[in-house]
């Protein structure tokens, strides 16, 4: 082989190498891209998944149900002397 | 020699090249970090990533307080493609007009929207082009106005104003992380995989002691005594004396301004509700006993050239009497058996005069003056709870002295912190900070206190089938200039011990003035309601186990029995309604047997267990509840009928006065289990 041939296979190993490592280069910016999105939706649903969570600890909290059902279906609290509290039945062994 | 024309360029070129290697060499490796650094400024962004703060739970793992991220919108109205579809967009998000005029005008270049909005409910918006958005981490409060006061808020640069989020903000805050994006055209910046990224550190989580039922429970009791008695504010805490834990702290005020835990901030003269700590301390020291008897004189007394009045006109009273009837004249005379040191001993070890230790950035340490500041008048005045300040927290505290057989405890309101991985890095333990008074002296205390609620001045807040035992209290209040006492405005206070026998919980309320001015009558309501809603509610919030058992204790040895000495006395028809009430029922109902056996010697009566079949239906179609007969009560003390009926399997509610038979339906008839039994409740 001559000279000008060994040139041009330099010239073209370097092509390809510089266009593998640009591919490369090109893929990882995509995934990163696609990393940080995926990372912002998952916040972005955390999100939600906790507004979620808060509307329903407040809607179904002792403060707001208590009155909603005082003043809908006339509950009251019952005075201690209508509860009673039935003793655990107790676990039995060796049966 | 002689260089020729041609070799002198050369010379120069070569010249030039080496000083070009030269420098080349002296750039690239004397100076390479330096060009490196400023490379990197110039290809490369930083960006923080802020942390998340911690979650504040309660103890049963309830969210308190969570932080949640959110954005902010901003636009490049010059980058818009399709103005209609994002003003239609901002309008359904509820963006104001005069904003989306802005959001679409050409003329303008950058328009930063008002509102946070979760990533979801704005994705729409957020792939148009020319909307650009800003994440932020929002810090939901509290639900209820009481928690925000105890445990503060976050202002909008993430700072934390007041209260725990404050105290505590070195575990809850977190640290910031960073990332690095390479720069890209139009100002865009890209993730490279080859840049570090330095993730965020979230907050520690906060797991409280705090019941969010009994939290709830008591600042709904608290809002509505306060709009029934038209009071300006009050406080309302509940502790457990066994441990120390808050489980409970609500705060109301009329004013605006008072926005804090203010049972925190806030000391009170505490009236009588500190009188059971110089009795207690006359008992350790055996200096009293509480079958001796003092001279009221009819409710006047002179010392010092002060009149001392009581309510309770008796021309003497028994020490038991005394801390039933809130005799100030009485305890006055007895509080003289200790020396003034002694009686700012006892005062101090009760913890009054200094800070609990709880966590909040300014907690009161309330008032007590050393002794040479103390005039003649002093030594009566803290008898009767006055010429002292206390902070709600710091009386409830000294009474969990009492409830739990006499140690002084430190109060405990976080009950462990946890690290993002959930590992627990902080547990709080029991930690006595002394003892008050001896087992015995405590024993006897709460025998007292049982008196005043079975019988004494806080009639109004005994339970129909659980004992409760407390002290109410009603001190002048003090002026706002701190001159003198405002004519006619009261500070009315109860101190609640529940169950009597083995305390759970020491339940204080305080109401700022309410009307009806007596503690017994405006704030121990408050406690039994508070209680009365504990107990229905089953949420954990009480140790059933601690609540079965036998009818209440009976009195042991030396013991209190001042109820039914008084009314046989006849001196109990001097105040409002509960306590004639009480005296008719001192008087007419006798003693059960059981109830005059030793307290310990009582064995809790050993009923059957009962099984559920979960599976089965609890009422199969076409089968009746098996019929029982309603058991005679006739002349048994209420709480002790109100359990035979328990027993019996019925259900009890009481109706006031009543007479004829003591049940409807009558004594014999039978019902079905569970059948509402009418029961008055004098009889």
């Amino acid at each position: 082989m001559r000279g000008r041939t060994f040139l041009l296979l330099g010239l073209l190993a370097f092509v390809v190498v510089a266009a593998g490592v640009i591919w490369r280069r090109s893929v990882g910016v995509a995934q990163a891209r696609t990393l940080r999105e995926l990372r912002e939706t998952r916040g972005s649903l955390s999100a939600t998944e906790a507004a979620l969570e808060g509307a329903i600890r407040d809607a179904s909290s002792r403060a707001r149900l208590a009155r909603t059902a005082e003043e809908r279906l006339g509950m009251r609290i019952p005075p201690e002397s209508l509860v009673i509290r039935l003793p655990r039945p107790t676990p039995v062994v060796g049966r | 020699m002689r260089v020729t024309r041609t070799q002198g360029l050369h010379l120069i070129l070569v010249g030039f090249a080496l000083a070009l290697v030269a420098r080349s060499g002296w750039v690239q490796l004397r100076q390479r970090e330096r060009w490196q650094a400023e490379a990197r400024d110039q290809q490369t962004v930083e960006r923080a990533m802020p942390a998340v703060r911690g979650r504040i739970l309660d103890a049963a793992g309830i969210v308190l307080v969570d932080s949640r991220e959110l954005v902010r919108l901003d636009v490049a109205p010059t980058e818009i493609r399709d103005r209609a579809a994002l003003a239609a967009a901002l309008r359904r998000i509820g963006v104001p007009a005069p904003f989306v005029q802005r959001a679409t005008d050409l003329e303008r270049k950058w328009v930063e929207l008002p509102g946070q909005h979760l990533a979801t409910d704005v994705a729409d918006l957020l792939a148009m082009r020319g909307v650009h958005p800003r994440r932020v981490i929002e810090r939901v409060p509290p639900a209820t106005a009481g928690l925000r006061n105890l445990l503060g808020v976050v202002d909008r640069e993430g700072r934390a104003v007041g209260g725990v989020e404050a105290a505590l903000d070195g575990a809850l805050r977190g640290r910031d992380g960073r990332t690095v994006l390479v720069r890209a055209g139009r100002n865009g910046a890209l993730t490279s995989p080859e840049e570090r990224v330095e993730p965020p550190v979230p907050g520690r989580t906060v797991v409280l002691t705090l019941h969010q039922g009994l939290q709830d429970i008591a600042e709904r009791a608290l809002a509505d005594a306060i709009a029934a008695l038209g009071a300006r504010g009050g406080d309302v805490v509940v502790l457990d004396p066994r441990d120390g834990a808050i489980r409970a702290l609500a705060s109301r005020r009329a004013r605006p301004d008072a926005t804090g835990a203010t049972a925190l901030t806030e000391p009170y003269e505490p009236g009588s509700t500190l009188k059971p700590f110089v009795a207690a301390a006359l008992l350790d020291r055996g200096l009293a006993r509480i079958e001796e008897s003092i001279p009221t004189y009819n409710g006047r007394f002179t010392l010092n050239g002060r009149t001392i009045a009581d309510v309770h006109e008796a021309p003497s009273l028994t020490f038991a009497e005394v801390m039933q009837y809130s005799s100030n004249i009485g305890i006055v005379q007895f509080a003289q058996r200790l020396s003034p040191r002694e009686q700012y001993g006892v005062l101090r070890d009760a913890g009054f005069g200094m800070v609990t230790g709880v966590p909040y950035p300014s907690e009161s340490p309330g008032r007590l003056r050393p002794v040479p500041e103390w005039s003649l008048q002093s030594p009566a005045s803290l008898a009767m709870g006055y010429e002292i300040a206390v902070t709600p927290l710091q009386l409830a505290l000294a009474y969990g002295a009492i409830a739990n057989g006499g140690e002084l405890l430190e109060p405990q309101l976080v009950r462990e912190i946890r690290d993002a991985e959930d590992r627990v890095t902080f547990r709080a333990s029991r930690r006595v900070v002394r003892r008050l008074m001896s087992e015995a002296t405590a024993r006897t205390m709460r025998g007292l206190l049982r008196d005043v609620v079975e019988g004494g001045t806080a009639t109004a807040a005994d339970l129909a089938v659980y004992s409760l035992g407390g002290k109410s209290g009603t001190a002048r209040r003090t002026r706002d200039d701190g001159r003198g006492y405002e004519a006619g405005a009261y500070t009315a206070s109860f101190v609640g011990l529940f169950p009597a026998e083995d305390p759970q919980l020491v339940i204080l309320v305080k109401l700022d003035d309410p009307q009806g001015a007596y503690g017994g009558v405006t704030a121990a309501p408050v406690t039994k309601a508070v209680l009365a809603a504990a107990i229905a509610a089953r949420d954990g919030a009480l140790d059933p186990s601690g609540l079965r058992g036998p009818p209440p204790a009976p009195r042991a040895a030396g013991e209190s029995g001042a109820g039914q000495v008084v009314a046989a006395a006849g001196v109990m028809d001097d105040t409002a309604g509960p306590r004639g009430n009480a005296a008719t029922r001192g008087a007419v109902a006798p003693a059960s047997a059981s109830e005059s056996a030793p307290v310990g010697r009582a064995e809790p009566p050993v009923r059957p267990p009962v099984t559920f079949d979960l599976a089965r239906p609890s009422r199969p179609e076409g089968v009746v509840d098996s019929l029982r007969a309603v058991p005679d009560v006739t002349g048994l003390p209420t709480r002790a009928a109100v359990r035979a009926l328990h027993a019996a399997g019925f259900r009890v509610v009481l109706v006031g006065v009543g007479a004829g038979p003591s049940t409807s339906p009558a004594a014999g008839t039978l019902l079905p289990g569970g059948t509402l039994v009418r029961l008055p409740s004098v009889r």
